[in-house]
């Protein structure tokens, strides 16, 4: 049997046009409207959060200095999570950052916050304060929120028309805006927790929000705005994507009424104690499982596109047919591959092997499929370690 | 084997082109601009329009029905409670007795009559009314920076019907004159500003006077 390597290539190149995987991103679109969009917005949002923390920074000083470096570190934890999933048909990190800027600072002062206190003002007006306390923000907050940080997707889709491709695309930036809107929010809680006590005591009053938030950011914005935006993408379709109606609009409303039940927890346990913990524990839970499951939805089309851009060089025996089984596939296909390895030292340069081949994809990608030097010299790194020959770099 | 035919090129030695993403097609320009920018972007302005014009517009025109009957009184959290003029309208907070489900009473509530405004806000607080009255003078000064509605005069001696013993001091802003009370009263802070317009007159109003004599704290319910 003879294999065709002119198919492969061929299909290789319509995966990377169609994934838009390894493609430059340029911010600066000045023929672009949503890039003044974006700027307008972020950069109101910024003046006006910055403007905040500066005048409650006399006051709140220490507990804003402890919000920001605590909520900074978690940042960059949840950061570093939500890159490493994004292994397969990676999106650049500029686009992240810009992301999760509309996130922190558009969707947060200049949209959410505005309407979620008009929406809260009507309901009390309306319904009562006690009923505006009970189900207000449980019955606010899941529309605004997840709309304004939702539509930063569509404005990323217009910046971003090359890149933004798959649900999974959405799913990863959907993770950065909604990082950028909880971290935002937390640092906003913790100056309001500051001045519960008159401004005295601050690092006392503030600290357990801080705690508490971050505990509780686990299952909160970042999910939400994951899910909400690997619907917006099956919703609108993509050229990595076709339109999927029904399933977007399900995979917009769940988050919002994710986010309904977290809001109304309290209300709905009234003073049991243990209630209110099972609810939120168990909300937290659901909350994982169903990320999980729309992780796993999404990714699938990310795996074929490695799959297909790496198909040529298991043709050319540049790696073995179990290498690209293993990236292709999930976690546990890779760590099936590597133990299938003898000994540690085999196992490890299994471990290499695959790393030295990931970089060799994401090469061919910046490449578009292209036969460049950098792309022969990450196929010789792949071949080098496999030999066992040290770097000579 | 692996690497053996590594040397096979692949179809093309260099990229194809691509135009870089500042490009716009001759034939999807519109003022400058790329023509399928305009309908997400617009869309999104739309929103913001929606959540930052319109909402707290309707808001501003849709006065407030909560209207202060005789005997309400109002409840905020620890237990503190104040009795608010009839005919005034809760603008925030809730009456004893009617907790929101939770069971935990919001920290603060505020009564409105026309421009005059009433707020009662507690917090935990170790020290005395004096020193709880220093504290929200330095917090005030330091978040208003001159600006704003801050504590003018020397502080004097204010006592609630209860007997609870409270400092209390005027306080002006831009257009707005007033009074601030401060108690503590078993270890909650209490804080009650009245406010409205200078020229209302720089003594405060005996509404104000009766409501601030009203401030109480409630003794611990058994669990």
């Amino acid at each position: 049997m003879t294999t065709d390597f002119t198919a492969l290539d061929r299909a290789r190149d319509i995966a990377l046009d169609l994934s838009g995987w390894g493609r430059r991103f340029v911010f600066y679109q000045p023929r672009n409207f949503a890039f003044w969009g974006y700027v307008a917005l972020v950069g109101i949002g910024i003046l006006t959060f910055l403007s905040t923390l500066a005048r409650e920074y006399n006051a709140y000083g220490e507990a804003i200095g402890l919000a920001v470096t605590s909520f900074a570190v978690y940042a960059a934890l949840f950061w570093w999570f939500t890159d490493r999933i994004d292994h397969y048909a990676k999106l650049p990190h500029k686009l992240m950052a810009v992301a999760f800027l509309w996130g922190g600072f558009a969707a947060t002062g200049v949209m959410a916050a505005n309407a979620n206190d008009a929406i809260l003002s009507l309901y009390s007006k309306h319904f009562g304060q006690v009923w505006s306390l009970n189900w207000g923000a449980g019955l606010a907050a899941p529309f605004t929120e997840e709309f304004a940080k939702g539509s930063g997707l569509l404005l990323l889709i217009a910046l971003a028309q090359r890149h933004i491709r798959t649900a999974f695309d959405g799913f990863i930036l959907g993770a950065f805006i909604g990082l950028g809107f909880q971290i935002v929010e937390d640092i906003t809680y913790a100056m309001t927790s500051a001045g519960t006590e008159f401004g005295a005591n601050q690092i006392g009053a503030s600290v357990g929000t801080i705690v508490l938030r971050m505990l509780t950011g686990v299952a909160a914005h970042i999910l939400y705005s994951a899910i909400f935006c690997a619907g917006l993408v099956y919703l609108i379709g993509r050229p990595g994507e076709p339109r999927r109606i029904g399933r977007g609009l399900v995979l917009i409303a769940i988050p919002m009424l994710l986010h309904g039940i977290w809001d109304s927890v309290a209300a709905v346990a009234g003073q049991n104690g243990v209630l209110l913990v099972s609810l939120l524990v168990g909300t937290i839970v659901i909350a994982l499982f169903i990320v999980t499951r729309v992780y796993k939805l999404t990714v699938s089309r990310e795996r074929d596109v490695v799959r297909t851009v790496m198909a040529p060089e298991q043709a050319r025996q540049v790696i073995t047919p179990g290498e690209l089984e293993a990236m292709a596939g999930n976690r546990k296909a890779r760590r099936a591959y590597r133990k299938a390895a003898r000994g540690r030292r085999e196992r490890r340069r299994a471990r290499y092997i695959l790393n030295a081949a990931y970089s060799l994809a994401d090469e061919l990608a910046a490449a578009r499929g292209a036969d460049t030097d950098r792309v022969r010299f990450a196929r010789s790194e792949v071949a080098r370690i496999r030999a066992g020959i040290p770097s000579p770099w | 084997m692996a690497g053996s035919m590594a040397d096979a090129a692949s179809a093309a030695a260099a990229p194809r082109f691509e135009p870089d993403e500042g490009w716009v097609p001759a034939d999807e320009r519109r003022f400058g601009l790329d023509r399928r920018t305009l309908r997400p972007t617009l869309l999104v302005f739309a929103l913001v329009f929606v959540m930052s014009v319109v909402l707290p517009v309707i808001d501003a025109l849709v006065p407030y029905h909560d209207i202060v009957r005789p005997g309400d009184v109002i409840e905020v959290e620890g237990g503190v409670t104040f009795v608010p003029e009839a005919g005034w309208g809760i603008t925030s907070g809730v009456r004893a007795g009617h907790p929101p489900l939770s069971g935990d009473y919001p920290s603060s509530a505020t009564v409105e009559d026309g421009a005059l405004k009433f707020r009662v806000r507690t917090g935990d607080f170790r020290g005395d009314a004096d020193q709880l009255l220093d504290q929200i003078e330095a917090t005030s000064d330091a978040l208003n920076q001159g600006r704003g509605v801050h504590i003018t005069g020397a502080p004097s001696t204010i006592v609630t019907a209860a007997g609870a013993k409270g400092a209390t001091a005027r306080v002006t802003g831009p257009h707005t004159a007033g009074l601030i009370a401060a108690f503590v009263l078993d270890g909650r802070g209490v804080e009650a500003v009245a406010t409205g317009p200078t020229d209302a007159g720089p003594e405060p109003s005996a509404a104000v006077l009766r409501m601030i004599g009203s401030i109480e704290k409630a003794p611990k319910a058994p669990r």
